[in-house]
């Protein structure tokens, strides 16, 4: 690992290099477009870079280097490559440069392999976590750092993060208590989302009594009474069953539309991607980066046997099987 | 890679057929598991089992002192010793020995759950000092707390001070490290989700971490106070004050009153069993029932 390492960055970088010649008239007239259609996008991500260092190694020698953490990355490479023995940290990168616009009101779905980083995009995005590099502006402005959170962008979790010492109604209404919004207000906020959801029958039921497809309907009403004006989602149906997620991409179409919220969406499924999205941005392994992105813009609810989707998809694919040449070839 | 995504791709072609056909009525339905079938605080063969098992052990008891192998001094017969708790009764000894010793018990939990408590908190707080705490106060929780008896005459005397020392020492390590492992053990999804909605600091704390970490919060109670109890006997019989279930206990060894000694045995394993059924084990049951955790129980 250690010896690869410079010569897979050099690599990687020629690659990005190639792709952006090839396709680079192409990509500043998208973004030209992009940028007179909306001056000021409501997510702006900024060149975010990030990476993680992996220590699992016995003795962790690196790791206790005294001031590891501050000298540049350059130098923790050099570090690790010119240590010897059973080191084996290593630093992974998982978003190189990432640069992505969101209008407001768009539906956006990123589609990546696992591993691609896609829901680390997404914590950046949420503020659960914090890029090493790059920025991310909110309607042109950067965040502010020392907020902990904002919560005009609220996540969905894959697994259910519904608070089992709560029942459906007082989990929808968290976000609202800790807001110390008034009770009144609150259970009429409360009571229009878990119908948006079609739970109303079930608000004050327990969570271990609901099943995977309603836990995520709760999320998803947790989520929009905090009245965010951006939902981002991590593989929310992932764990689904196949007719409950079609149930629930329907759902989530309709409450796109009559809310108009900005809609961030991962998911590692492409019929999932293409079924939901405005734009469907690919995320690649290889390149840690965006990839391609389709615009598509055929109205919703799509009908999945469609040629225009399933063309779509072929390309996709198309982008997919390139990335695992590429890995193969490494 | 592309073998997966196609393959799921596929999966969906499929499914979207089969979707149409399904309804959202449907789903809920299925799904919903109400449990009506809850049982009732009060069996009835509970409580005729609980009566069979009393009178197997008294029969069991009535034989062996039968028999004769020990001097009925010793061994004194089941009726014996009714007769002696009736008179501990009736001589209020037994009522102000439990009301005493509950009195110490009921005070030295409390302290132990503040001190610990607040320890505790500060121990995940603060990561140096929670790392080294948790080593210290393990050590300390291994300590025999009937051990802490010579320390505690000497350095505070034959009082009841003294006594609740050595309640206090025996239960505030097993607070402090089960509020220690049972907030740090919170689940990071319900921090990470409850951050995003815009809690953070006391709020986050008072609202999540708290209820998150209950169910184990519950079961170290549950095991302090096992340990006090076990601590504040041992103090009352060693650390004479003229009162307490432990001194009537050591006086009956004094006098050789073994029936004595048999009734506030019997005494001491019923408050114990009382507490910790009447209190302990209904909060467990209340949280377990509400967080779905009865469910492989059944």
């Amino acid at each position: 690992m250690c010896i690869d390492a410079p010569m897979a960055l050099i690599e990687t970088s020629s690659y990005t290099n190639k792709i952006n010649n090839s396709s680079s008239n192409q990509e500043q007239r998208e973004q030209q477009r992009e940028e007179t259609l909306d001056l000021t996008p409501i997510l702006h991500v900024k060149d975010v870079y990030k990476s993680f260092d992996y220590k699992n190694n016995k003795n962790n020698s690196v790791s206790k280097i005294a001031n590891y953490d501050r000298i540049s990355r350059k130098q923790q490479q050099q570090l690790l490559c010119n240590s010897t023995s059973n080191l084996r940290t290593f630093t992974h990168d998982v978003l190189n440069g990432v640069d992505l616009r969101i209008r407001e009101g768009e539906f956006v779905t990123i589609v990546g392999s696992s591993g691609c980083g896609k829901s680390t995009l997404l914590n950046i995005i949420a503020g659960l976590d914090r890029p090493d590099s790059g920025s991310l502006l909110v309607r042109g402005a950067a965040e502010d750092r020392d907020k902990a959170s904002s919560t005009n962008r609220i996540m969905i979790f894959q697994e259910s993060a519904l608070f089992p010492w709560l029942n459906v109604q007082e989990n929808v209404e968290f976000g609202l208590k800790i807001a110390k919004v008034q009770k009144d207000r609150r259970q009429q906020v409360v009571d229009r989302y878990i119908e948006m959801v079609g739970l109303s029958k079930f608000s004050e039921s327990l969570v271990y009594q609901l099943s995977g497809g309603m836990k995520q309907r709760v999320a998803i009403a947790r989520a929009l009474a905090m009245e965010p004006e951006v939902l981002l989602m991590d593989e929310p149906f992932a764990s689904l069953d196949v007719q409950t997620r079609d149930l629930l991409h329907d759902e989530l179409v309709g409450i796109h539309k009559t809310t108009g919220k900005t809609i961030l969406f991962v998911t590692h499924n492409i019929n999932e991607a293409v079924l939901l999205g405005d734009r469907v941005i690919i995320l690649s392994s290889v390149l840690k980066n965006i990839k391609k992105e389709f615009r598509i813009d055929i109205p919703r609810p799509r009908d999945p046997e469609s040629p225009e989707l399933y063309e779509i998809k072929k390309q996709i694919l198309k982008e997919f099987e390139s990335d695992l040449q590429i890995a193969k070839r490494k | 890679m592309i073998c997966r995504l196609l393959r799921e791709n596929d999966d969906n072609d499929n499914s979207v057929a089969i979707s149409s056909t399904t309804s959202l009525a449907a789903e809920k339905e299925s799904t919903l598991r109400n449990d009506n079938s809850k049982k009732h605080r009060f069996d009835i063969t509970d409580v005729a089992n609980v009566a069979l098992f009393l009178a197997v052990f008294v029969g069991l008891w009535q034989l062996v002192t039968l028999l004769e192998i020990w001097p009925k001094t010793l061994l004194p017969p089941p009726a014996q010793v009714a007769i002696s708790i009736s008179e501990l009764i009736t001589s209020n000894s037994l009522i102000i020995g439990i009301a005493t010793t509950l009195w110490r018990l009921v005070a030295g939990f409390a302290i132990s759950i503040a001190v610990g408590g607040v320890v505790g908190l500060a121990m995940v707080k603060f990561q140096g000092f929670g790392k080294t705490m948790s080593s210290f106060a393990v050590g300390l929780l291994t300590f025999p707390s009937i051990a802490w008896i010579p320390f505690a005459i000497l350095l505070i005397g034959f009082n009841d001070l003294g006594i609740l020392f050595v309640v206090v020492m025996a239960s505030v390590f097993s607070v402090m490290i089960s509020t220690y492992g049972a907030i740090r053990n919170v689940p990071p999804i319900y921090i990470r989700a409850s951050k995003n909605m815009g809690a953070h600091g006391f709020a986050l704390f008072r609202h999540v971490m708290i209820p998150a970490a209950t169910p184990s919060l519950i079961g170290g109670m549950r095991q302090a106070w096992s340990f006090a109890w076990h601590a504040l006997i041992g103090a009352e019989m060693l650390i004479t004050t003229l009162a307490g279930l432990g001194y009537i206990l050591a006086v009956g060894r004094e006098f050789n009153d073994m029936s004595q000694i048999i009734a506030v045995m019997i005494t001491i394993f019923a408050i114990g069993l009382l507490f910790d059924r009447a209190i302990f084990l209904r909060l467990e049951e209340k949280v377990r029932s509400r967080w779905g955790l009865n469910q492989h129980a059944e």
